[in-house]
């Protein structure tokens, strides 16, 4: 579905991907987690069409998608849900949603989905004509990942859902991730919250210094010593379990 | 009664500002450009005005809305589509340089000096309401912004593409994330923000019957101190900072000393940037300009 192969980004002197490589089957959930400042949201703006890559290589089932524009990329399937969500805070709940069907005309089946997303998150049905700034984080939340649903993305990237909200909210969230996951969405999910985040993936890829430090099932990686020493730093020695 | 005529002076005066600060705040929005070229096609949309007098005015005025609508569209496409990557600094200096140049073209073909046009004169005739009298070029700024207005409000809520430049106005890259093509917003909003320039530059050739290469410089000076005193980015705030501007320039003209009203501007400023010094982020913040700052 989506094979990174030797990512490298860097802003100019620093160099924020140092040859990322990972892999996503269709309808996976799959984690990638690391310290902050490691790369996993570069990582994710870069597949989205964000961020340049300096080399490497991206791509969507057949297609190389490396350096096509994130408006294009949302054409093709890609919905990014960004860390700090991004809302149109000065728009309603109702043109949010709205606007996540940006690259669709079937009108009907968007109003079908619009209603599909309200009753994933009832809340933003009480909410659907106030102004999207007016809604408290975990709502927005609900809200970014309510509008990039619209897209009927094949791919989702999550960018630290559970960053700033409340274990209930987090709990939430998580639940709608698998909700996803059982329609067959691949998702792409970054968090800083390991437990969570290995929790729901099938698999799990931890990035430190730019770098993958060691990538495998999550139930097979969690807890281990080589995991704990690949997220805190002591990358030498880390590899594919 | 004094007080009400001043009040109308001021409300078609700031209606006029208005216009052309939502012209640059539009821009500025959706593309951290501060276009002063925006004077350029207030001027050019005189000169069209000068290109086809005699004709009916409806004609001229249809003509002076389309050219500079398109030339704004080919500004965008020509000077600032290329630098669309570029800093805020490097995409003023590029207006600058487009306004220069405009300017300098006209001034080759038609000279320095400022030429009649007879467009809509009758304008100039008063309207008496009870025992006030209103000139119909006040009357007409007026009905023309709240028209102007209500249809750019009616397009930013019911259409798609309003809606699309509005969310790219606040966050032009979740916008592109979902799908907003960049190109056909920016053209969107040059090709709105020539529509504006042209009705500003419709009001001051009636207003004054002539045109000049540099008729819409102190006009686009005056929208962007507007659409500072509105708050950078903001479009009400564009529009409610054209009506202060207007409002504050007609009651210094009216209630300054006799000897001091030469020096109105010199007021006008001095007053804005006390206004700027108690609220630097203008009168609406948008929260992403917040975060900036």
């Amino acid at each position: 579905m989506l094979s990174v192969k030797d990512l490298h980004v860097s802003y100019g002197n620093i160099v924020a991907l140092r040859g990322v490589s990972l892999e996503l089957a269709k309808g996976e959930i799959v984690a990638v987690i690391g310290p902050n400042g490691a790369g996993k949201s570069t990582l994710l703006l870069t597949i989205a069409g964000v961020v340049r890559a300096k080399h490497g290589e991206v791509r969507l089932g057949e297609s190389s998608i490396l350096g096509i524009a994130p408006e294009v990329l949302a054409s093709h399937g890609i919905a990014l849900v960004p860390e700090g969500r991004h809302i149109f805070g000065s728009l309603t709940v109702a043109e949010n949603i709205a606007l996540g069907a940006t690259t669709r005309r079937d009108r009907q089946a968007i109003a079908a989905d619009v209603e599909r997303a309200l009753d994933m998150f009832p809340i933003l049905r009480e909410r659907y004509r106030q102004r999207a700034g007016k809604l408290s984080g975990g709502e927005q939340q609900m809200l970014a990942i309510a509008r990039a649903l619209l897209a009927r993305p094949k791919l989702l990237l999550l960018d630290e859902p559970s960053l700033g909200l409340a274990p209930l909210v987090v709990r939430q969230v998580y639940e709608a991730i698998f909700e996803l996951k059982r329609q067959g969405i691949t998702i792409l999910v970054v968090e800083q919250s390991v437990h969570r985040a290995v929790a729901a993936a099938d698999r799990t890829y931890v990035v430190n210094s730019g770098q993958v430090a060691i990538s495998g099932r999550s139930a097979d990686l969690h807890g281990t010593a080589a995991f704990d020493a690949a997220y805190f730093g002591a990358a030498s020695g880390a590899g594919e379990r | 009664m004094i007080v009400i005529q001043n009040a109308i002076d001021a409300i078609s005066l700031g209606a006029v500002y208005a216009l052309a600060a939502l012209g640059i705040g539009l821009i500025f929005s959706i593309m951290r450009l501060i276009n002063f070229a925006h004077g350029e096609l207030i001027m050019v949309g005189g000169f069209t005005l000068y290109a086809l007098a005699g004709q009916p005015y409806l004609v001229m005025g249809l003509a002076a809305i389309l050219v500079a609508a398109i030339l704004a569209l080919g500004l965008e496409r020509v000077a600032f589509r290329p630098l669309r990557k570029a800093s805020p600094a490097t995409l003023l200096i590029s207006s600058f340089a487009v306004s220069y140049l405009l300017q300098h073209v006209m001034l080759m073909i038609f000279g320095s000096r400022p030429m009649g046009v007879d467009f809509l004169p009758q304008l100039g005739d008063a309207v008496e309401l009870g025992p006030l009298r209103v000139p119909e070029l006040q009357l007409a700024a007026i009905v023309v912004t709240v028209i102007s207005m209500t249809g750019l409000a009616l397009f930013f809520r019911r259409s798609r593409i309003g809606v699309e430049m509005r969310a790219a106005a606040e966050d032009f890259t979740m916008a592109r994330l979902l799908g907003v093509r960049a190109n056909r917003v920016i053209a969107a909003a040059f090709v709105i923000s020539g529509v504006l320039a042209s009705m500003v530059s419709l009001y001051l050739v009636a207003q004054t019957g002539t045109v000049s290469y540099k008729m819409g410089v102190n006009m686009v000076l005056i929208a962007f101190v507007a659409s500072v005193i509105g708050g950078m980015g903001s479009l009400v705030g564009a529009a409610l900072g054209g009506f202060l501007v207007g409002i504050v320039s007609v009651s210094l003209q009216a209630y300054l000393p006799v000897d001091l009203r030469p020096y109105r501007d010199a007021f006008v400023f001095l007053a804005f940037i006390a206004f700027l010094l108690w609220r630097p982020q203008g009168l609406m913040t948008r929260r992403a300009d917040m975060e900036r700052v």
